[in-house]
């Protein structure tokens, strides 16, 4: 029995529980609902509920925990057997995994029966190419442990699978019984009804914190893991970065470090100013009709996905930079460079920075408008010595929030600025940052347990740590000037 | 500049609009030299958008169309040659609301000449802004923080921030809104005092709601009805002999 | 005291110096406004030309029509017609066949090119037209023995030359086309039958591997988008909304519900890489769920837009003037009625539009698909939920990176048209926004 088909069975008990509750409710007062204490409908409410979540919260931790449970115990198979201690582990369960799975796809298009799964040898190639015929790709012959293995789970796939279907229509079917056997001419229904709602949306306001918890742990977790076979004096200090497939590595932040910083500070020299400007424009000096189509405008310019960004990095100003500049002055023939990444970078910032002003030049009251007109003053004089002062820290949010944007950045650096990690400062050479080396290290076939992918984790710890930093100072900062004029 | 009794401001058949809305109906008013001229009415009479007009501070709201003539010195102000921040510089204007600007206290009153270019060295502008302090009456009170910042003030004391910051620009005309709306009686008192003391070297167009002050501060006055201008003569007349019924049902209480 | 009033000229009709100094310097700042506001704009317009201009082409497609005489001793050589019989006969087979009769129906057009050989004339059709024809014929035997006009796809370097990215100036240079191939295409399509037409295979196909750009489709990654926008929607929707009705309307003041809101506000402006990572953490190496699947994908797409559905459902909720929850209380309804039955109704409009701005977000989204390995090669479609979301599939925008980190420059106009598939579906994601907001604004 698969999930989906449990879940309609867990849908189906509670909206028995539904109708039931609400007819058991009517009958007890004896057809007529003044004499309950809540309405019919929050006794079925209340059915449905009791009915319905805990079972579906059983479902959830099950699905959850037993493949860690069986994996384990299969890990543990594995690494009881002296045969695999050359390879790591988890190359192993992989291939233990694709084996079941394989076995699985077979008896499901009736190429095999139970009986005869149970009778099939490890004849090596010949249960190999049986794999392949169902679209499972082994790396080699299948050994005898983990075909052992792979019955193994498989059979506790399918054992964990019947438990939870029992287990899941048990705790559904009791809290049915149970919260019908509840209702009574004065059972608050209502109450009871509505605190379960209350705690499922305290619950769901848990999520947040949860992903915040699961992306402190899994890169706090994974990076400790990375410092223990690499020393973190290296990560730190060393101004290399040569990953080598066969171990002796370099891998310093420091060239990684640089071409961030050097794309954003590109990108922020464009979108500051240009997107400044162009909300102290829009605000302050543009018509209604003029405001009213180029705001959307830039909105749009918001709206784009980054991937378009980095297609357009990639095709059409690479290649203009690199011919129109690059090349004539001699500065490279690159057309990935931070100059073409930062450019762009730079477009994808000026509407997050025009808004941000946007919202900020807002705030100043119109008072000071007022005050500086009224002594004289051009409007180019107002905006300049009173409300860019006024705004400033607002501003400087804004600017944060962009640079946190900026660094954490992805698929424009990937397909704009190169992969290769160095330290110039010629703009029109490829450099590479702390997000493309993320993606590179954990895409195609990656180990797991070596210093070369695990650096990801160190690195987006990093980026973690920084975008956090400059996101908190910004808040604060923002948070501060809206209560100055609030 | 005129003589003590001479003819600044004349606003001839001025028409202001809003949209479609006639906000001020062919208004006519001579605004003397060295005088202080106090606008009353009702609220929404068109009193502050009449007083707005004389240093073309409407020229920052898109919908309102001013016509008719007003002449400062005899030079028309809507004449399509004149630039409004030069007319501003000699028309200065204090608001309803305090505004300081979030600056110290120095450069808040030392804005005006430095935008204007009136000072020529740092000690110049130091005379100026300690000057235009003493004035309004706060230098006693400030002397010590001129670098605090101008919001960090009282409601009076800012409001007198805000007339030093006006007078500061040496303007000949210092037009008023309602200075004195946001402030407690003490700080009131304050600014009248202040605005006595400044008919020496300026005439003051004073807008208030409070009959009050009208009378205790103005020479001439002007009461404001519907966007007409009903009766525009000496304070004392205005209040003690009124010719229009509507001005004496106004001072007397019965409407407004 | 100084009398510094005497300085100034006391005219209004002429400007002194200063002032039109002033002027020239607010001149000045006026145009920058405008110079910055060009450049926006100047930057959208190309962008969006520039996409356009380079993926337009990859709706329209070259074609070849042949009338192919569906032989049965070369096609069915049992002769019974059994379909597993005639699954014997590969691509490789059906594509010597189509070579022959493509030869055989240039010189029955009596079109002479010289110097052409025999692989020059097989790799005048893509790689992907034997098993067209195959998958139609395997489709409906009854063809065999009949003749019937296929539309086959041309090679994709034949398709750029019809294009103009091709000439014979760079096909001296390629070894994958030859001279003699372009001229041969020139006397097709003088004859007709070669010609281009609208590629519905572009939006229906699956991709296609290195050697044959002209077959790559988007049909898996659409589908893979769609499954992962059904599981967003499905996740975050009620999520969203459940706890930003908490934190609006029930959380106490005090420092736990402050540590959820600033967790929130920060989570919002995470890198979206960071996501990513936790998707790869916990999803696949911790809970074992398979790599490339909608169900990783949907989940950490989920986890990314909560904060900005959160944010917009508070906003909305926020708007709801006091009065209404005071009234329903007034009438003796229960907080939670009177919230459900009165705030969340009025704020819907916003929440929709909230949760149909982030559902764009999480469209458009690359980064951490990457790390979740959904830029693996995928030809098979998924299965329809919702087992297909445990099968392997990939994104649009991943589809896009994909295209474009390969050799073929007939990729990059595919990337392109994906984008604009891709911006298509944004922009009628975000018109429905418009439109919800506009048919219920409401103001109090």
């Amino acid at each position: 029995m698969n999930s989906a088909s449990l879940l309609l069975i867990v849908f189906a008990i509670a909206l028995a529980g539904w109708f039931l509750g609400r007819r058991r409710a009517l009958a007890m007062a004896g057809g007529d609902a003044r004499r309950l204490h809540s309405l019919s409908g929050h006794h079925g409410q209340a059915v449905f509920l009791f009915a319905a979540v805990p079972a579906l919260l059983v479902m959830f931790v099950w699905l959850f925990v037993q493949p860690i449970v069986t994996e384990a115990r299969i890990g543990d198979a594995i690494r009881a057997n002296g045969l695999f201690r050359q390879i790591s582990p988890s190359l192993v369960m992989s291939d233990v995994r694709r084996v079941a799975h394989g076995l699985d796809l077979m008896v499901d298009r009736g190429q095999i029966d139970e009986k005869g799964l149970a009778a099939l040898g490890a004849d090596g190639s010949e249960l190999r190419a049986r794999l392949g015929r169902v679209g499972v790709a082994v790396g080699g012959n299948v050994g005898g442990d983990v075909l052992a293995a792979a019955r193994t789970l498989r059979r506790d796939n399918h054992r964990g699978a019947v438990g939870m279907a029992v287990a899941v229509v048990a705790v559904a079917l009791a809290g049915l019984v149970w919260s019908l056997s509840r209702i009574s001419v004065e059972f608050r229904a209502r109450n009871v009804s509505e605190n379960f709602v209350l705690t499922l949306f305290f619950g769901a306001s848990l999520v947040a914190v949860l992903t915040t918890i699961g992306i402190v742990g899994s890169l706090l977790f994974e990076t400790v893991h990375f410092f223990r076979i690499y020393p973190a004096r290296d990560f730190f200090f060393s101004f290399t970065w040569s990953p080598q497939f066969r171990g002796g590595s370099d891998l310093g932040i420091w060239p990684l470090l640089w071409g961030t910083l050097y794309v954003s500070l590109v990108a922020l020299i464009l979108a500051v100013p240009v997107g400044l400007m162009s909300a102290i424009y829009l605000s302050e000096y543009a018509s209604k009709p003029l405001r009213a189509v180029v705001k959307p405008l830039l909105e749009i310019l918001a709206g784009i996905p980054t991937v378009v960004y980095g297609l357009f990095a990639l095709m059409t100003v690479g290649p203009f930079l690199r011919d129109m500049i690059a090349e004539p002055m001699g500065l490279g023939s690159s057309s990935s460079s931070v100059m073409t990444g930062g450019l762009v970078m730079g477009i994808m910032l000026i509407p997050f920075v025009s808004s941000l002003s946007d919202d900020i030049i807002h705030a100043v009251p119109q008072g000071l408008r007022d005050g500086s007109f009224g002594l004289g003053a051009t409007q180019s004089e107002t905006v300049r010595q009173v409300i860019l002062p006024a705004a400033l820290p607002g501003i400087v949010g804004a600017i944060l929030l962009a640079a946190s944007r900026a660094i954490g950045e992805t698929m424009i650096v990937v397909m704009g600025v190169g992969a290769a990690a160095r330290m110039g400062l010629n703009p029109f050479e490829a450099m590479t940052t702390i997000t493309v080396k993320i993606v590179s290290q954990l895409t195609g076939d990656t180990e797991f347990a070596s210093p070369e992918t695990l650096v990801a984790f160190a690195l987006a710890m990093a980026l973690f740590v920084f975008t956090l930093g400059l996101n908190v100072v910004a808040l604060v900062v923002v948070r501060k000037y809206r209560e100055q004029y609030e | 500049m005129s003589d003590a009794t001479g003819l600044k401001i004349a606003a001839r058949d001025v028409d202001v609009f809003y949209g479609d809305h006639h906000a001020i109906k062919d208004v006519s008013v001579a605004i003397a030299d060295r005088t202080v001229t106090a606008f009353i009415g009702p609220s929404g009479c068109g009193k502050s958008t009449f007083l707005r007009c004389l240093n073309r501070m409407n020229d920052t709201i898109d919908v309102c169309r001013v016509s008719g003539t007003i002449e400062l010195d005899g030079e028309d102000i809507y004449d399509r040659r004149v630039d409004p921040v030069q007319l501003r510089a000699r028309v200065g204007m204090v608001f309803q609301k305090p505004n300081p600007f979030p600056k110290s206290i120095f450069d808040n009153v030392a804005y005006g000449p430095r935008i204007h270019g009136l000072t020529r060295s740092r000690g110049e502008l130091d005379e100026v802004v300690e000057n235009a302090l003493r004035r309004a009456a706060l230098w006693d009170e400030v002397k010590d923080r001129l670098s605090a910042p101008g919001t960090g003030l009282s409601g009076g004391q800012q409001q007198r921030l805000c007339i030093a910051r006006a007078v500061a620009t040496a303007p000949e005309v210092l037009l008023m809104d309602e200075p004195c709306s946001a402030l407690d009686p003490i700080a009131t008192a304050q600014i009248e005092e202040l605005i006595d003391e400044l008919r020496g070297n300026f005439s003051v167009v004073i807008v208030t709601h409070s009959m009050q002050q009208a009378a205790r501060v103005s020479q001439r006055t002007a009461f404001f009805h519907l966007g007409d201008l009903v009766e525009f003569g000496e304070t004392g007349q205005i209040f003690t002999n009124p010719q229009d019924p509507r001005t004496e049902s106004y001072i007397t209480g019965r409407i407004g | 005291m100084t009398d510094i009033a005497g300085v100034r000229p006391p005219r209004l009709l002429t400007r002194d110096a200063r002032t039109r100094r002033r002027n020239a310097a607010e001149f000045r700042f006026r145009l920058y406004g405008r110079v910055a506001v060009c450049i926006g704009v100047a930057a959208l317009i190309v962008l969006l030309a520039s996409v356009v201009a380079n993926g337009v082409g990859a709706f329209r497609q070259t074609f070849l029509t042949l009338d192919l005489s569906l032989d049965a001793a070369e096609l069915d050589p049992s002769g019974a017609r059994d379909v597993a019989a005639m699954k014997k006969v590969t691509t490789i087979g059906y594509g010597r066949f189509l070579t022959r009769q493509l030869k055989a129906a240039i010189a029955e057009r009596g079109i002479r090119i010289e110097g052409i050989t025999d692989s020059d004339i097989a790799g005048m059709i893509s790689k992907a037209a034997p098993a067209q024809v195959r998958d139609r014929v395997l489709a409906d035997p009854g063809l065999i023995g009949r003749t019937v006009a296929f539309r086959l796809l041309a090679n994709g370097r034949i398709d750029g030359y019809l294009k103009g990215r091709v000439t014979m100036k760079s096909a001296r240079l390629d070894g994958n086309v030859s001279p003699a191939q372009l001229r041969l295409s020139d006397a097709l399509r003088k004859d007709g039958m070669l010609a281009m037409a609208f590629n519905w295979g572009f939006i229906t196909s699956a991709d296609a591997s290195e050697l044959r750009p002209e077959a790559a489709g988007l049909g898996v990654a659409i589908l893979g988008s769609a499954y992962m926008m059904i599981i967003v929607l499905f996740l975050a929707l009620p999520i969203g909304v459940a706890s930003s009705i908490y934190l609006e309307e029930f959380a106490p003041t005090n420092r736990w519900t402050d540590l959820i809101e600033v967790n929130i506000s920060n989570l919002a402006a995470v890198p979206s890489i960071v996501f990513g990572i936790l998707g790869l953490a916990i999803f696949i190496n911790f809970a074992g769920l398979p790599q490339s699947a909608p169900i990783v994908g949907g989940l950490v797409l989920t986890l990314m837009t909560l904060p900005t559905i959160i944010i917009a459902t508070r906003a909305a909720l926020k708007s709801v003037p006091p009065s209404i929850r005071d009234a329903a209380l007034g009438v003796g309804a229960s907080k939670m009625q009177a919230i459900m039955h009165h705030v969340v109704p009025l704020a819907m409009p916003g929440v929709l539009t909230g949760a149909i701005i982030g559902l764009a977000q999480a469209l458009g989204e690359t980064a951490p698909l990457l790390l979740i390995g959904m830029v693996a090669f995928v030809r098979d479609f998924p299965a329809p939920p919702p087992e297909g979301f445990l099968d392997p599939a990939t994104a649009l925008p991943v589809q896009v990176y994909n295209f474009t980190q390969r050799a073929d420059p007939a990729f990059a106009e595919r990337a392109s048209g994906a984008i604009i598939v891709l911006m298509v579906f944004l922009l009628a994601m975000n018109l429905v926004a418009i439109l919800l907001r506009r048919r219920f604004e409401r103001r109090w």
